[in-house]
Protein backbone atom coordinates (compact mmCIF):
# COMPACT_ATOMS: atom_id res chain seq x y z
CA UNK A 1 0.00 0.00 0.00
CA UNK A 2 2.98 2.34 1.02
CA UNK A 3 4.92 1.59 -2.11
CA UNK A 4 2.52 3.80 -4.17
CA UNK A 5 4.24 7.02 -2.67
CA UNK A 6 7.85 8.24 -3.60
CA UNK A 7 10.15 6.87 -1.23
CA UNK A 8 11.50 10.44 0.24
CA UNK A 9 7.91 11.66 0.44
CA UNK A 10 7.03 8.79 2.65
CA UNK A 11 10.20 9.16 5.00
CA UNK A 12 9.50 12.75 5.55
CA UNK A 13 5.73 11.42 6.09
CA UNK A 14 6.91 8.50 8.71
CA UNK A 15 9.18 11.31 10.60
CA UNK A 16 6.66 13.84 11.39
CA UNK A 17 4.24 10.79 12.44
CA UNK A 18 6.96 9.57 15.14
CA UNK A 19 7.50 13.30 16.19
CA UNK A 20 3.98 13.62 16.90
CA UNK A 21 3.41 9.76 18.51
CA UNK A 22 6.57 10.94 20.97
CA UNK A 23 5.72 14.69 22.09
CA UNK A 24 1.80 13.09 22.31
CA UNK A 25 2.98 10.41 24.48
CA UNK A 26 5.35 12.61 26.58
CA UNK A 27 2.63 15.86 26.81
CA UNK A 28 0.75 13.03 28.61
CA UNK A 29 3.28 11.37 30.78
CA UNK A 30 5.50 13.90 31.94
CA UNK A 31 3.04 15.34 34.31
CA UNK A 32 2.11 11.97 35.82
CA UNK A 33 6.21 11.42 36.93
CA UNK A 34 6.40 14.80 38.22
CA UNK A 35 3.00 14.26 40.21
CA UNK A 36 4.65 10.89 41.59
CA UNK A 37 8.25 12.39 41.89
CA UNK A 38 6.71 14.78 44.06
CA UNK A 39 5.00 12.52 46.34
CA UNK A 40 7.85 11.17 47.44
CA UNK A 41 10.39 14.08 47.62
CA UNK A 42 11.62 15.78 50.81
CA UNK A 43 9.86 18.97 51.62
CA UNK A 44 12.28 21.78 51.23
CA UNK A 45 13.61 20.29 47.85
CA UNK A 46 10.23 21.98 46.59
CA UNK A 47 11.44 25.28 47.69
CA UNK A 48 15.41 24.94 47.02
CA UNK A 49 16.06 27.92 44.30
CA UNK A 50 16.39 25.89 41.25
CA UNK A 51 13.79 23.34 42.40
CA UNK A 52 14.96 19.87 42.55
CA UNK A 53 12.83 17.97 39.79
CA UNK A 54 14.43 13.98 41.22
CA UNK A 55 14.37 13.70 44.85
CA UNK A 56 17.63 13.05 46.46
CA UNK A 57 16.23 10.31 48.65
CA UNK A 58 13.24 8.71 48.14
CA UNK A 59 10.22 9.23 50.90
CA UNK A 60 7.28 7.69 51.66
CA UNK A 61 6.66 9.83 54.75
CA UNK A 62 3.04 11.73 53.34
CA UNK A 63 2.05 8.37 52.19
CA UNK A 64 2.18 6.79 55.31
CA UNK A 65 0.94 10.11 57.22
CA UNK A 66 -2.06 10.13 54.91
CA UNK A 67 -3.24 6.24 55.45
CA UNK A 68 -2.14 5.76 59.29
CA UNK A 69 -5.23 4.10 60.61
CA UNK A 70 -7.68 6.25 61.99
CA UNK A 71 -6.72 9.11 59.35
CA UNK A 72 -8.98 11.69 57.57
CA UNK A 73 -8.21 10.39 54.65
CA UNK A 74 -8.18 6.71 54.79
CA UNK A 75 -11.96 7.30 56.06
CA UNK A 76 -12.24 8.96 52.62
CA UNK A 77 -10.70 6.85 50.46
CA UNK A 78 -13.08 4.18 52.31
CA UNK A 79 -16.16 6.58 51.52
CA UNK A 80 -14.97 6.71 47.86
CA UNK A 81 -14.49 2.91 47.82
CA UNK A 82 -17.91 2.87 49.38
CA UNK A 83 -19.36 4.90 46.68
CA UNK A 84 -18.16 3.66 43.78
CA UNK A 85 -18.24 0.28 44.56
CA UNK A 86 -22.46 0.74 45.58
CA UNK A 87 -22.88 2.76 42.39
CA UNK A 88 -21.23 0.56 40.26
CA UNK A 89 -23.72 -2.77 41.71
CA UNK A 90 -26.24 -0.45 41.24
CA UNK A 91 -26.08 1.28 37.82
CA UNK A 92 -25.17 -1.96 35.91
CA UNK A 93 -27.46 -4.24 37.47
CA UNK A 94 -30.66 -1.48 37.24
CA UNK A 95 -29.25 -0.45 33.93
CA UNK A 96 -29.12 -3.84 32.47
CA UNK A 97 -32.67 -4.62 33.44
CA UNK A 98 -33.50 -1.44 31.86
CA UNK A 99 -32.03 -2.01 28.86
CA UNK A 100 -33.34 -5.82 28.40
CA UNK A 101 -36.85 -4.22 29.66
CA UNK A 102 -36.55 -1.39 26.68
CA UNK A 103 -35.53 -3.61 23.72
CA UNK A 104 -38.30 -6.37 24.34
CA UNK A 105 -41.16 -3.85 25.52
CA UNK A 106 -44.30 -4.11 23.13
CA UNK A 107 -45.15 -0.60 22.93
CA UNK A 108 -44.91 1.11 20.19
CA UNK A 109 -41.29 2.75 18.62
CA UNK A 110 -42.24 6.15 19.43
CA UNK A 111 -42.30 5.75 22.69
CA UNK A 112 -39.27 3.65 23.15
CA UNK A 113 -37.21 6.46 21.70
CA UNK A 114 -38.92 8.92 23.74
CA UNK A 115 -37.68 7.29 26.56
CA UNK A 116 -34.40 6.42 24.98
CA UNK A 117 -34.10 10.09 24.17
CA UNK A 118 -35.41 11.50 27.60
CA UNK A 119 -32.25 8.96 28.95
CA UNK A 120 -29.58 10.98 26.70
CA UNK A 121 -30.89 14.36 27.73
CA UNK A 122 -29.72 13.51 31.21
CA UNK A 123 -25.93 13.14 29.54
CA UNK A 124 -26.26 16.76 27.90
CA UNK A 125 -28.11 19.72 30.49
CA UNK A 126 -26.01 21.47 33.03
CA UNK A 127 -25.67 19.02 36.02
CA UNK A 128 -25.41 22.44 38.27
CA UNK A 129 -29.52 22.62 37.06
CA UNK A 130 -30.26 19.42 39.46
CA UNK A 131 -27.85 19.86 42.22
CA UNK A 132 -29.04 22.92 43.73
CA UNK A 133 -32.50 21.32 44.35
CA UNK A 134 -31.18 17.71 44.80
CA UNK A 135 -29.54 19.32 47.55
CA UNK A 136 -32.45 20.81 48.99
CA UNK A 137 -34.76 17.80 48.81
CA UNK A 138 -31.51 15.65 50.48
CA UNK A 139 -31.84 18.53 53.12
CA UNK A 140 -35.33 17.74 53.76
CA UNK A 141 -34.69 13.83 53.97
CA UNK A 142 -31.90 14.47 56.39
CA UNK A 143 -29.56 12.96 53.81
CA UNK A 144 -27.45 15.79 53.57
CA UNK A 145 -23.58 14.35 54.02
CA UNK A 146 -24.46 10.54 54.10
CA UNK A 147 -23.22 8.10 51.19
CA UNK A 148 -26.58 7.03 50.11
CA UNK A 149 -27.41 10.55 49.15
CA UNK A 150 -24.21 10.56 46.89
CA UNK A 151 -24.97 7.21 45.69
CA UNK A 152 -28.26 8.09 44.76
CA UNK A 153 -27.05 11.08 42.89
CA UNK A 154 -24.45 8.51 40.69
CA UNK A 155 -26.46 5.82 39.96
CA UNK A 156 -29.19 8.35 38.72
CA UNK A 157 -26.28 10.17 36.34
CA UNK A 158 -24.92 6.58 35.79
CA UNK A 159 -28.35 4.56 34.49
CA UNK A 160 -28.58 6.59 31.24
CA UNK A 161 -24.56 5.48 30.04
CA UNK A 162 -25.42 1.85 31.28
CA UNK A 163 -28.75 1.36 29.62
CA UNK A 164 -27.21 2.66 26.05
CA UNK A 165 -24.41 0.65 25.99
CA UNK A 166 -26.27 -2.31 27.18
CA UNK A 167 -29.16 -2.31 24.57
CA UNK A 168 -26.36 -2.04 21.92
CA UNK A 169 -24.71 -5.46 23.26
CA UNK A 170 -28.23 -6.96 23.56
CA UNK A 171 -28.65 -6.03 19.85
CA UNK A 172 -26.01 -8.60 19.17
CA UNK A 173 -27.52 -11.24 20.93
CA UNK A 174 -29.71 -13.61 18.32
CA UNK A 175 -33.25 -13.58 19.13
CA UNK A 176 -33.00 -17.36 17.98
CA UNK A 177 -31.58 -18.06 21.41
CA UNK A 178 -33.74 -16.58 24.07
CA UNK A 179 -36.40 -18.03 21.90
CA UNK A 180 -35.29 -22.15 22.29
CA UNK A 181 -34.80 -21.30 26.18
CA UNK A 182 -38.14 -20.25 26.62
CA UNK A 183 -39.47 -23.39 24.83
CA UNK A 184 -37.31 -25.17 27.00
CA UNK A 185 -39.38 -23.76 29.89
CA UNK A 186 -37.27 -20.68 31.23
CA UNK A 187 -39.20 -17.83 32.30
CA UNK A 188 -38.12 -14.09 31.02
CA UNK A 189 -36.08 -13.63 34.31
CA UNK A 190 -34.70 -17.36 34.17
CA UNK A 191 -33.68 -16.14 30.48
CA UNK A 192 -32.15 -13.10 32.00
CA UNK A 193 -30.39 -14.43 34.16
CA UNK A 194 -28.59 -17.40 32.85
CA UNK A 195 -28.78 -16.60 29.01
CA UNK A 196 -28.80 -12.59 28.28
CA UNK A 197 -26.50 -11.78 30.91
CA UNK A 198 -24.03 -14.30 30.52
CA UNK A 199 -24.05 -14.07 26.77
CA UNK A 200 -22.90 -9.97 27.26
CA UNK A 201 -20.81 -9.95 30.16
CA UNK A 202 -17.82 -7.99 27.96
CA UNK A 203 -21.28 -5.04 27.91
CA UNK A 204 -21.53 -5.92 31.37
CA UNK A 205 -17.64 -5.11 32.08
CA UNK A 206 -17.45 -2.21 30.07
CA UNK A 207 -20.48 -0.48 31.80
CA UNK A 208 -18.84 -1.92 34.95
CA UNK A 209 -15.68 0.16 33.92
CA UNK A 210 -16.88 3.00 32.86
CA UNK A 211 -19.96 3.56 35.67
CA UNK A 212 -16.72 2.68 38.13
CA UNK A 213 -14.87 5.69 36.75
CA UNK A 214 -17.25 8.51 36.72
CA UNK A 215 -18.11 7.46 40.19
CA UNK A 216 -15.27 7.58 41.28
CA UNK A 217 -14.03 10.79 39.82
CA UNK A 218 -17.27 12.67 40.46
CA UNK A 219 -17.24 15.95 42.07
CA UNK A 220 -19.60 18.46 41.48
CA UNK A 221 -22.37 16.74 42.97
CA UNK A 222 -20.21 14.78 46.08
CA UNK A 223 -18.64 18.67 46.81
CA UNK A 224 -22.46 20.03 47.23
CA UNK A 225 -23.68 17.28 49.45
CA UNK A 226 -20.71 15.76 51.39
CA UNK A 227 -19.43 18.88 54.22
CA UNK A 228 -17.63 16.59 56.99
CA UNK A 229 -18.10 12.66 56.81
CA UNK A 230 -19.05 12.20 53.24
CA UNK A 231 -16.30 13.71 51.63
CA UNK A 232 -14.80 10.90 48.90
CA UNK A 233 -11.00 11.39 47.43
CA UNK A 234 -12.14 14.08 45.00
CA UNK A 235 -13.49 16.63 47.36
CA UNK A 236 -11.02 15.99 49.86
CA UNK A 237 -8.21 16.80 47.45
CA UNK A 238 -9.95 19.87 46.38
CA UNK A 239 -10.10 21.28 50.03
CA UNK A 240 -6.14 21.91 49.63
CA UNK A 241 -6.78 24.45 47.53
CA UNK A 242 -8.81 27.04 49.83
CA UNK A 243 -5.26 27.18 51.48
CA UNK A 244 -3.17 29.94 50.53
CA UNK A 245 -0.05 28.19 49.95
CA UNK A 246 0.44 24.52 48.28
CA UNK A 247 0.66 21.47 50.76
CA UNK A 248 3.16 19.85 48.56
CA UNK A 249 3.69 16.48 49.58
CA UNK A 250 0.58 15.46 50.48
CA UNK A 251 -1.45 17.28 48.22
CA UNK A 252 0.45 14.95 45.47
CA UNK A 253 0.34 11.74 47.41
CA UNK A 254 -3.56 12.32 47.75
CA UNK A 255 -3.22 13.05 43.93
CA UNK A 256 -1.50 10.07 43.41
CA UNK A 257 -4.11 8.31 45.62
CA UNK A 258 -7.06 8.77 43.06
CA UNK A 259 -5.08 8.64 39.88
CA UNK A 260 -3.33 4.99 40.40
CA UNK A 261 -6.56 3.12 39.98
CA UNK A 262 -7.73 4.95 37.31
CA UNK A 263 -4.33 4.60 35.18
CA UNK A 264 -4.40 0.63 36.12
CA UNK A 265 -7.86 0.55 34.76
CA UNK A 266 -7.17 2.69 31.68
CA UNK A 267 -4.18 0.36 30.95
CA UNK A 268 -5.51 -2.86 31.60
CA UNK A 269 -9.12 -2.52 30.79
CA UNK A 270 -8.69 -0.10 27.57
CA UNK A 271 -10.58 -2.60 25.22
CA UNK A 272 -13.86 -2.39 27.46
CA UNK A 273 -13.02 1.15 27.78
CA UNK A 274 -12.83 2.41 24.50
CA UNK A 275 -16.74 1.61 23.60
CA UNK A 276 -17.93 3.12 26.71
CA UNK A 277 -15.97 6.34 26.31
CA UNK A 278 -17.17 6.96 22.78
CA UNK A 279 -20.91 5.93 23.79
CA UNK A 280 -22.94 8.43 22.09
CA UNK A 281 -20.71 9.56 19.53
CA UNK A 282 -20.29 6.29 17.65
CA UNK A 283 -22.54 3.53 16.89
CA UNK B 1 -55.82 -16.02 23.63
CA UNK B 2 -53.81 -17.91 25.91
CA UNK B 3 -50.80 -16.56 24.21
CA UNK B 4 -51.87 -12.83 24.19
CA UNK B 5 -52.37 -13.38 28.02
CA UNK B 6 -48.83 -14.59 28.49
CA UNK B 7 -47.46 -11.78 26.22
CA UNK B 8 -49.12 -9.41 28.03
CA UNK B 9 -48.24 -10.77 31.72
CA UNK B 10 -44.32 -10.52 30.14
CA UNK B 11 -45.08 -6.95 29.04
CA UNK B 12 -45.78 -6.61 32.32
CA UNK B 13 -42.76 -8.12 34.16
CA UNK B 14 -41.00 -5.80 31.11
CA UNK B 15 -42.11 -2.67 33.00
CA UNK B 16 -41.36 -3.68 36.60
CA UNK B 17 -37.35 -4.44 34.75
CA UNK B 18 -37.55 -0.39 34.16
CA UNK B 19 -38.48 0.57 37.74
CA UNK B 20 -35.15 0.73 39.45
CA UNK B 21 -33.05 2.09 36.94
CA UNK B 22 -36.38 4.86 36.45
CA UNK B 23 -36.52 5.20 40.62
CA UNK B 24 -32.74 6.39 40.51
CA UNK B 25 -33.38 8.84 37.12
CA UNK B 26 -36.63 10.72 38.89
CA UNK B 27 -35.70 11.23 42.58
CA UNK B 28 -31.88 12.42 41.30
CA UNK B 29 -32.63 13.83 38.08
CA UNK B 30 -36.43 14.69 37.27
CA UNK B 31 -37.82 15.48 40.08
CA UNK B 32 -34.94 18.00 40.61
CA UNK B 33 -34.93 19.35 37.24
CA UNK B 34 -38.48 20.33 37.59
CA UNK B 35 -38.30 21.74 41.11
CA UNK B 36 -35.76 23.70 40.37
CA UNK B 37 -37.85 25.04 37.48
CA UNK B 38 -39.96 26.25 40.19
CA UNK B 39 -38.39 27.43 42.29
CA UNK B 40 -37.07 29.64 39.63
CA UNK B 41 -40.33 31.68 39.94
CA UNK B 42 -40.32 31.70 43.59
CA UNK B 43 -38.86 33.79 46.11
CA UNK B 44 -37.04 31.52 48.49
CA UNK B 45 -37.60 31.74 52.59
CA UNK B 46 -33.55 30.24 54.16
CA UNK B 47 -35.21 30.31 57.12
CA UNK B 48 -38.14 27.96 56.58
CA UNK B 49 -36.07 26.39 53.80
CA UNK B 50 -38.68 26.81 50.95
CA UNK B 51 -40.32 29.12 48.38
CA UNK B 52 -42.75 31.31 49.91
CA UNK B 53 -44.33 33.36 47.38
CA UNK B 54 -44.43 33.00 43.57
CA UNK B 55 -42.65 36.20 42.34
CA UNK B 56 -42.83 35.80 38.25
CA UNK B 57 -40.11 36.61 36.35
CA UNK B 58 -38.25 38.45 38.39
CA UNK B 59 -35.66 35.82 39.61
CA UNK B 60 -34.35 35.93 35.57
CA UNK B 61 -35.15 39.85 35.57
CA UNK B 62 -32.01 39.45 38.22
CA UNK B 63 -29.87 36.96 36.56
CA UNK B 64 -29.67 39.19 33.35
CA UNK B 65 -29.10 42.65 34.89
CA UNK B 66 -26.25 40.79 36.88
CA UNK B 67 -23.32 41.81 35.39
CA UNK B 68 -21.32 39.05 36.82
CA UNK B 69 -23.78 36.48 35.22
CA UNK B 70 -23.22 38.29 31.62
CA UNK B 71 -19.39 38.35 32.63
CA UNK B 72 -19.29 34.71 33.52
CA UNK B 73 -21.06 33.76 30.41
CA UNK B 74 -18.95 35.77 28.36
CA UNK B 75 -15.70 34.03 29.80
CA UNK B 76 -17.37 30.49 29.45
CA UNK B 77 -18.16 31.31 25.98
CA UNK B 78 -14.79 32.13 24.94
CA UNK B 79 -13.33 29.41 26.70
CA UNK B 80 -15.50 26.78 24.78
CA UNK B 81 -14.50 28.54 21.82
CA UNK B 82 -11.09 28.43 22.14
CA UNK B 83 -10.89 25.02 23.32
CA UNK B 84 -13.10 22.88 21.48
CA UNK B 85 -11.43 23.82 17.65
CA UNK B 86 -8.18 23.52 19.26
CA UNK B 87 -9.12 19.64 20.92
CA UNK B 88 -10.17 18.94 17.77
CA UNK B 89 -7.86 19.93 15.96
CA UNK B 90 -4.99 17.90 17.84
CA UNK B 91 -7.33 15.35 18.44
CA UNK B 92 -7.80 14.73 14.49
CA UNK B 93 -3.84 14.95 13.83
CA UNK B 94 -3.41 12.36 16.32
CA UNK B 95 -5.94 9.89 15.14
CA UNK B 96 -4.85 10.26 12.06
CA UNK B 97 -1.50 9.27 12.90
CA UNK B 98 -2.26 6.14 15.54
CA UNK B 99 -5.21 4.73 13.93
CA UNK B 100 -4.82 1.26 13.02
CA UNK B 101 -3.78 -2.13 14.21
CA UNK B 102 0.15 -2.14 14.56
CA UNK B 103 1.15 -2.94 18.07
CA UNK B 104 2.42 0.50 18.62
CA UNK B 105 -0.57 2.60 18.01
CA UNK B 106 -2.29 0.47 19.98
CA UNK B 107 0.16 1.50 23.04
CA UNK B 108 -0.32 4.96 21.72
CA UNK B 109 -3.74 5.23 22.12
CA UNK B 110 -3.79 3.69 25.43
CA UNK B 111 -1.28 6.03 27.01
CA UNK B 112 -3.22 9.46 25.09
CA UNK B 113 -6.73 8.28 26.72
CA UNK B 114 -5.41 8.64 30.43
CA UNK B 115 -5.95 12.16 30.76
CA UNK B 116 -9.61 11.91 30.24
CA UNK B 117 -9.95 8.97 32.65
CA UNK B 118 -8.62 10.52 35.71
CA UNK B 119 -10.46 12.31 38.27
CA UNK B 120 -10.95 16.05 36.52
CA UNK B 121 -10.01 17.58 40.11
CA UNK B 122 -6.78 15.57 40.14
CA UNK B 123 -5.72 17.26 36.73
CA UNK B 124 -6.44 20.38 38.42
CA UNK B 125 -4.44 19.80 41.14
CA UNK B 126 -1.53 18.11 39.18
CA UNK B 127 -1.72 21.61 36.63
CA UNK B 128 -1.40 23.44 39.67
CA UNK B 129 1.94 22.26 40.27
CA UNK B 130 3.19 22.08 37.34
CA UNK B 131 2.03 25.81 36.39
CA UNK B 132 3.27 27.16 39.96
CA UNK B 133 5.46 29.99 39.46
CA UNK B 134 8.36 29.22 41.28
CA UNK B 135 9.13 25.51 41.97
CA UNK B 136 6.47 24.66 39.11
CA UNK B 137 8.13 22.60 35.98
CA UNK B 138 6.97 24.53 32.98
CA UNK B 139 8.63 27.58 34.84
CA UNK B 140 11.43 25.04 35.35
CA UNK B 141 11.85 24.58 32.00
CA UNK B 142 11.26 28.00 30.55
CA UNK B 143 14.18 28.68 32.84
CA UNK B 144 16.22 26.23 30.77
CA UNK B 145 15.97 28.39 27.91
CA UNK B 146 16.39 31.14 29.60
CA UNK B 147 13.09 32.40 29.78
CA UNK B 148 11.63 34.04 33.10
CA UNK B 149 8.10 31.96 33.16
CA UNK B 150 5.12 33.81 34.11
CA UNK B 151 2.44 34.02 36.98
CA UNK B 152 0.74 31.36 35.47
CA UNK B 153 -2.49 31.00 37.37
CA UNK B 154 -1.39 34.45 39.37
CA UNK B 155 -2.26 37.19 36.47
CA UNK B 156 -5.76 37.29 34.98
CA UNK B 157 -4.55 37.01 31.53
CA UNK B 158 -2.03 34.43 32.17
CA UNK B 159 -4.88 32.36 34.68
CA UNK B 160 -7.26 32.34 31.67
CA UNK B 161 -4.66 31.07 29.24
CA UNK B 162 -3.83 28.39 31.70
CA UNK B 163 -7.07 27.11 32.45
CA UNK B 164 -7.25 26.57 28.58
CA UNK B 165 -4.40 24.64 28.36
CA UNK B 166 -5.67 22.34 31.30
CA UNK B 167 -8.93 21.86 29.38
CA UNK B 168 -6.56 21.41 25.83
CA UNK B 169 -4.66 18.29 28.09
CA UNK B 170 -7.86 16.81 29.57
CA UNK B 171 -9.77 16.52 26.77
CA UNK B 172 -8.52 16.36 23.52
CA UNK B 173 -7.97 12.73 24.46
CA UNK B 174 -11.86 12.71 23.91
CA UNK B 175 -11.85 13.95 20.02
CA UNK B 176 -9.22 11.36 19.77
CA UNK B 177 -10.38 8.18 19.73
CA UNK B 178 -13.39 9.03 18.63
CA UNK B 179 -12.09 10.31 15.26
CA UNK B 180 -9.46 7.06 15.48
CA UNK B 181 -13.21 5.43 16.17
CA UNK B 182 -14.57 7.24 12.94
CA UNK B 183 -11.61 6.53 10.91
CA UNK B 184 -11.21 3.16 11.55
CA UNK B 185 -14.84 2.54 9.98
CA UNK B 186 -13.89 3.37 6.91
CA UNK B 187 -13.87 0.96 4.43
CA UNK B 188 -10.02 0.59 3.33
CA UNK B 189 -10.34 -0.20 -0.34
CA UNK B 190 -11.82 2.97 -0.85
CA UNK B 191 -8.51 4.25 0.37
CA UNK B 192 -6.54 1.57 -1.95
CA UNK B 193 -8.79 2.50 -4.76
CA UNK B 194 -7.81 6.19 -4.62
CA UNK B 195 -4.18 5.30 -4.32
CA UNK B 196 -4.79 3.34 -7.62
CA UNK B 197 -6.02 5.81 -9.27
CA UNK B 198 -2.97 8.27 -8.10
CA UNK B 199 -4.54 10.62 -5.47
CA UNK B 200 -1.95 12.09 -3.08
CA UNK B 201 -1.90 11.43 0.51
CA UNK B 202 -3.45 15.03 0.65
CA UNK B 203 -6.71 14.52 -2.11
CA UNK B 204 -7.48 11.12 -0.29
CA UNK B 205 -7.46 13.16 2.86
CA UNK B 206 -9.21 16.37 1.65
CA UNK B 207 -11.87 14.48 -0.37
CA UNK B 208 -12.65 11.12 0.76
CA UNK B 209 -11.39 11.29 4.56
CA UNK B 210 -13.10 14.60 5.90
CA UNK B 211 -16.06 14.29 3.98
CA UNK B 212 -16.65 11.25 5.64
CA UNK B 213 -16.19 12.13 9.39
CA UNK B 214 -17.74 15.16 8.88
CA UNK B 215 -20.94 14.15 10.59
CA UNK B 216 -18.75 12.30 13.59
CA UNK B 217 -17.02 15.79 13.90
CA UNK B 218 -20.03 17.61 14.58
CA UNK B 219 -21.03 15.13 17.10
CA UNK B 220 -17.42 16.13 18.74
CA UNK B 221 -18.17 19.62 18.38
CA UNK B 222 -21.32 19.02 20.62
CA UNK B 223 -20.11 17.26 23.38
CA UNK B 224 -17.12 19.21 23.66
CA UNK B 225 -18.93 22.78 23.23
CA UNK B 226 -21.23 21.66 25.91
CA UNK B 227 -18.67 20.41 27.88
CA UNK B 228 -16.43 22.97 28.36
CA UNK B 229 -19.30 25.63 28.95
CA UNK B 230 -20.28 23.62 31.74
CA UNK B 231 -16.93 23.08 32.82
CA UNK B 232 -15.87 23.03 36.98
CA UNK B 233 -13.72 20.90 38.37
CA UNK B 234 -10.31 22.23 36.99
CA UNK B 235 -11.73 25.46 37.48
CA UNK B 236 -11.88 24.67 41.52
CA UNK B 237 -8.65 23.39 41.63
CA UNK B 238 -6.79 25.39 39.62
CA UNK B 239 -7.68 29.22 40.03
CA UNK B 240 -10.82 29.12 42.57
CA UNK B 241 -12.68 31.82 39.39
CA UNK B 242 -9.48 33.80 40.03
CA UNK B 243 -7.59 36.29 40.46
CA UNK B 244 -10.90 38.63 40.57
CA UNK B 245 -13.11 36.90 38.06
CA UNK B 246 -10.57 36.20 35.59
CA UNK B 247 -11.58 32.51 35.53
CA UNK B 248 -15.27 32.98 36.99
CA UNK B 249 -16.92 30.43 34.44
CA UNK B 250 -20.78 29.89 34.56
CA UNK B 251 -21.16 26.73 36.46
CA UNK B 252 -18.80 27.69 38.77
CA UNK B 253 -20.62 31.02 39.42
CA UNK B 254 -24.07 29.22 39.74
CA UNK B 255 -22.43 26.84 42.34
CA UNK B 256 -21.17 29.70 44.39
CA UNK B 257 -24.22 31.50 44.48
CA UNK B 258 -26.00 28.85 45.29
CA UNK B 259 -23.83 26.70 47.93
CA UNK B 260 -22.04 29.23 49.18
CA UNK B 261 -24.29 32.17 49.13
CA UNK B 262 -27.28 30.58 49.45
CA UNK B 263 -28.63 32.30 46.52
CA UNK B 264 -31.26 29.93 45.83
CA UNK B 265 -33.51 31.74 43.40
CA UNK B 266 -31.21 32.96 41.65
CA UNK B 267 -29.35 30.23 41.38
CA UNK B 268 -32.16 27.85 39.92
CA UNK B 269 -33.03 30.84 37.20
CA UNK B 270 -29.42 31.10 36.10
CA UNK B 271 -28.95 27.50 35.52
CA UNK B 272 -32.27 27.57 33.86
CA UNK B 273 -31.07 30.12 31.05
CA UNK B 274 -27.76 27.84 30.69
CA UNK B 275 -29.91 24.79 30.25
CA UNK B 276 -32.06 26.42 27.52
CA UNK B 277 -28.50 27.68 25.90
CA UNK B 278 -27.34 24.24 25.86
CA UNK B 279 -30.30 23.01 24.46
CA UNK B 280 -30.71 25.30 21.65
CA UNK B 281 -27.02 24.69 20.77
CA UNK B 282 -27.61 20.66 21.08
CA UNK B 283 -30.99 21.05 18.64
CA UNK B 284 -28.95 23.24 16.11
CA UNK B 285 -25.66 20.75 16.21
CA UNK B 286 -27.66 17.62 16.23
CA UNK B 287 -29.89 18.94 12.89
CA UNK B 288 -26.17 19.83 11.10
CA UNK B 289 -24.57 16.05 11.96
CA UNK B 290 -28.01 14.85 10.20
CA UNK B 291 -27.52 16.95 7.63
CA UNK B 292 -24.06 15.61 7.04
CA UNK B 293 -25.33 12.27 7.64
CA UNK B 294 -27.87 12.61 4.76
CA UNK B 295 -25.11 14.16 1.72
CA UNK B 296 -23.50 11.01 2.04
Amino acid sequence: MKKIYPKQKEFIFLLIKGAIIILGTLAVLVPFIYLFLNSIKPEFEFLSVPPKLFPSRIMTKYYSSLLASGSETLKFLFNSLLVTGATTILAVFGGALAAYSLSHLRVSPKTISIIIFSILLVRFYPKITTVIPYFILMKKFHLLDTLISIIIAHVSITVPFVVLLMMSFFREIPPSIEESAKLDGCNVWQVFCKIVLPLSSPGLATSAVLTAIISWNEFLIASSLASVNAKTLPIAVSSFITDKGILWGPMSAMTTLIVIPIVLFTLLLQKYLVRGLTLGAVK
Amino acid sequence: MKLSKFKQSENILFILFLLPAFFFIVIAQFYPLLYSFYISFTKWSLIKWKPIALVGLSNYQRVLQDSLFKHAFKISLIFACITTPVELVIGFLLAYMITGERKIYKITRTILVIPMTIAPVAVGTIWRMLLNTRAGLINYLLQKIGINGPNWLATPSTAFFSILIVDIWEWTPFAMIIFVAALSSIPVDLFSAAQIDGASRWQILRYITLPLIAPITVLIVLFRFIDSILVIDIIYTTTYGGPGFSTNVITFHIYKQALKYFNITYAAAASWILQIFCLLVAIVLLMCSGKLQEKI
